[in-house]
């Protein structure tokens, strides 16, 4: 089956396979909607379906898609998958359609989100979007899944460096929005490049979108590798279609339900927050760059797709789970082929589990070590968690035999204080630093004998063909 | 309604800044001190400041001594 080319289509995908749930009856924003979207995963778990409200208190044909992301088998049916497909399947179908990139993208003219465009002082944000808050202790409305799409202003025709990218925004005003990156994040380096140029930083902001691009926008690639070439990759090798916004001149996705075009204020830095954010606690206030409105464009009746955060897991942990491990995986791989599989699904990473092969003595430790100084375990990768090839990192339960037997804090916990890492993680101190630790529960090597009078337990060969008997027996 | 006191930071400085498409559902207000919005549709503690959480409230100091991460 072809990927979908937008939001729409992928509903309809959701719902012919059982995994859309929609709601004609009036809803208030709040609050409904963001109760609903805590609510759809404590009941849903790993099979949550989508949810789709039709109308929205206040306005005429406002919609509003939550939880697209939300579950394993919305995430399998995204890649094409049957929805049943296992975490380990879903992980190594990205790992290889990886190997695609880059996929140039499909061109196009005409894009359906052109069909209406308000601009200047006749937008207002709050009235023409059925923004809400999401949980109680947030700010206000936000815009918290969208692609936001900005250049490098000193290098603005380098396409693998226009970035799309997952950033919240509060709506501050009815033209007005705030914007929170990190420093490692692309966003803030064209901000730095915008700021020495003393321009403006044209930016565009799409809503509504087919899953894989907002896959991509979330997935830590590095700064010249073209969101929408990897998305082409994880298409399974379809271009991805994409068209030009008017003013702004910036790629955006064909598909979107609505596209914003505006300018960030790389000067300004204004109070912004708390929002909950991904790590399942609410984000302290920040002075934080804000952005003017100068378009909007839409689809007629056009869906507002939002994204639930909350005490893990809800559908941020669904959306930043395997595209997280995956490049880890891919960038471990490149410096030790020894490395077999990454489990980064905690928390964008901040806990990263790594199996790998064994070269010799102390090797686990150097593969943990390495972990933390990959782009993207400059931001997380906290706690690093190295285990054997034979242990599966997708599997908990394993991984934890790991740690009780193979680990001993006095050898194989190493910590590196003052080290940066993503500043909303509360546990930090002072905000943005922390210590990191590498737990090396691998096996020991020589010249490190430590075990080796006590080998893993060996099962009979004939247990295979056990297994058999009784799957037989159980069928 | 149209609030007086920031329910969030005390600020004065509040405004209506939207209005329902559909008529007369519903405003929304905002704090231009500490970017705090509301719907008039929301319960007493998101619109009153007497019965807004004490954990999410700012005081004047929280906004000038809030981190510059980027």
């Amino acid at each position: 089956m072809p990927p979908v080319d937008d939001l729409r289509g992928f509903l309809a995908v959701l719902k012919e396979n059982g995994q859309l749930l929609e709601f004609d009856e009036t809803v208030q924003p709040e609050p409904d909607l963001g109760s609903a979207g805590r609510a759809v995963s404590t009941v849903g778990g790993e099979a949550a379906p989508a949810l789709l409200f039709n109308s929205i208190a206040g306005f005429h044909d406002a919609r509003v898609a939550l939880n697209v992301h939300g579950s394993w088998r919305n995430h399998a049916l995204m890649l094409g998958l049957p929805a049943e497909s296992t975490v380990k399947v879903q992980f190594d179908t990205l790992r290889t359609r990886w190997q695609k990139f880059p996929v140039p993208v499909d061109r196009r003219g005409e894009a359906p989100w052109q069909e209406i465009t308000v601009r200047g002082d006749d937008i207002n944000l709050f009235e023409q979007l059925p923004v809400f808050r999401l949980n109680p202790g947030d700010a206000g409305p936000y815009i918290d899944k969208s692609a936001v799409i900005t250049r490098d202003s000193a290098d603005s025709d380098n396409f693998g460096k226009e970035n799309v990218g997952l950033y919240r925004l509060q709506v501050k005003g009815p033209r007005k929005l705030g914007i929170q990156a990190a420093a490692p994040h692309d966003f803030q380096r064209h901000v730095s490049s915008a700021s020495k140029l003393k321009e403006g930083l044209p930016v565009a902001i799409a809503i509504g979108n087919d899953p894989i691009i907002m896959l991509a926008a979330s997935t830590p690639l590095d700064y010249d590798q073209s969101e929408y070439e990897m998305a082409g990759a994880w298409r399974d090798g379809v271009p991805y279609p994409v068209a030009t916004a008017p003013l702004t001149g910036l790629t955006v996705p064909w598909g979107s339900e609505i596209v914003l075009e505006g300018e960030v204020h790389y000067e300004d830095r204004e109070f912004e927050g708390p929002f909950g954010e991904f790590t399942g606690h609410y984000s302290g206030g920040r002075m934080l760059p804000t952005i003017t409105i100068q378009r909007i464009h839409t689809r007629k009746n056009p869906i507002l797709e939002a994204l639930y955060l909350g005490i893990p897991w809800t559908e941020i942990d669904y959306l930043i789970a395997l595209n997280t491990s995956v490049p880890i995986f891919e960038q471990l791989h490149d410096a030790f082929p020894e490395v077999k599989a990454v489990n980064a699904m905690y928390t964008h990473g901040l806990v990263t589990i790594v199996s790998t092969s064994i070269r010799h003595g102390g090797f686990g430790r150097v593969v943990g070590l390495r972990a933390l100084t990959i782009p993207h375990g400059i931001g997380y990768s906290k706690i690093v968690i190295v285990v054997d090839e034979t242990v599966d990192p997708f599997n908990l339960e394993q991984v934890m035999w790991a740690l009780s037997t193979k680990f001993n804090p006095e050898f194989d916990a190493i910590t590196i204080p003052r080290m940066y890492e993503v500043p909303l993680d509360p546990s930090s101190l002072p905000t943005g630093i922390t210590t990191r630790m590498v737990m090396d529960a691998t096996t020991p090597r020589p010249p490190d004998e430590r075990g080796s009078a006590d080998p893993e337990v060996t099962s009979f060969p004939d247990a295979e063909r056990w297994e058999s008997i009784i799957k037989d027996a159980l069928a | 309604m149209s609030a007086i006191l920031c329910p969030r930071c005390r600020s004065t400085a509040v405004s209506e800044v939207a209005y329902s498409p559909v008529p007369d559902v519903w405003s929304m207000s905002s704090c231009s001190m500490c970017w705090y919005a509301w719907r008039s549709t929301e319960g007493p503690s998101a619109r009153d400041p007497e019965q807004y959480p004490k954990e999410f409230r700012l005081s004047a100091g929280d906004l000038t001594s809030a981190p510059t991460t980027v």
